[in-house]
């Protein structure tokens, strides 16, 4: 609960953010009565590894994209296919 | 780390750097005009697959503003405003920026260059690596995107802080 209250975002919706960043390594969870505390699995959070893979794969999909638009940037100086683009 | 995907290669520079490069069968004219024009940046700069980037402000000039907001048609997308610094086109732009998630990320200060390469470019970006809790937060808004379209394509995240 204390974890949601700063996001605009259900409860439900944030157990299940909790459980993929639990599947992920980045934070352990334990039972204690009816709460669930959470810390940061230091290992998964040090390791900057996944956030630069993250990144890799967004960029790398961005530029993918951008190929493809510089490509149809040439034969859009045909006035026929829109200009200037 | 470094990581080679392609054309792209990502690497850390110290603790505080990352720096990518990536070659483009273009002249750096026609790169400069895909990185700065809203028309054409609204075609590429997506992240992930179902995106698109209705609200696009570029201006090129030492102190114009950007702003790209992102939206997937439903729920809250997201958004980045950044400001130049320094614009010499087609080869040089410094600018800051930040995330909106929706409390504002630390500015993220991004150089990036593009240099004749033969008849293409080599783009050089070279980017603040953010704090241990902007990452936490950033992924976290990753994973939130990435579970709408499946839960393995977590990568796809945040055309992040790459307006690259």
């Amino acid at each position: 609960m204390e974890l949601a209250k700063p996001f605009e975002m259900s409860q439900p919706a944030i157990s299940r953010h909790l459980k993929v960043l639990e599947d992920a390594g980045l934070i352990v969870r334990r039972a204690e009565g009816t709460k669930r505390p959470c810390r940061l699995a230091k290992p998964g959070l040090e390791a900057i590894d996944q956030w630069l893979e993250m990144l890799r794969g967004a960029l790398a999909r961005n530029y993918d994209r951008l190929d493809q638009v510089l490509a149809e940037m040439k034969t859009e100086t045909n006035p026929e296919t829109g200009g200037k683009g | 780390m470094t990581t080679t995907m392609s054309k792209m290669t990502l690497k850390t520079v110290g603790d505080t750097h990352v720096v990518v490069t990536r070659h483009f069968a273009a002249p750096p004219e026609a790169i400069w005009r895909a990185f700065t024009e809203p028309a054409l940046i609204q075609r590429w700069l997506l992240g992930p697959d179902g995106w698109t980037m209705p609200v696009c402000l570029c201006d090129p000039r030492p102190g114009g503003k950007i702003r790209y907001e992102w939206s997937h048609g439903q729920g809250q997308g997201f958004s980045l405003t950044g400001e130049c610094l320094e614009v010499q086109p087609p080869k040089r732009m410094v600018h800051v920026e930040r995330m909106h998630l929706p409390d504002p990320t630390p500015d993220n200060h991004i150089e990036t260059t593009f240099e004749a390469d033969g008849t293409g470019t080599l783009m050089t970006m070279r980017m603040t690596l953010p704090d241990s809790t902007t990452r936490a937060q950033m992924l976290a808004t990753g994973m939130e995107h990435g579970m709408e379209m499946s839960y393995v394509r977590l990568e796809g995240l945040l055309g992040v802080g790459s307006r690259d």
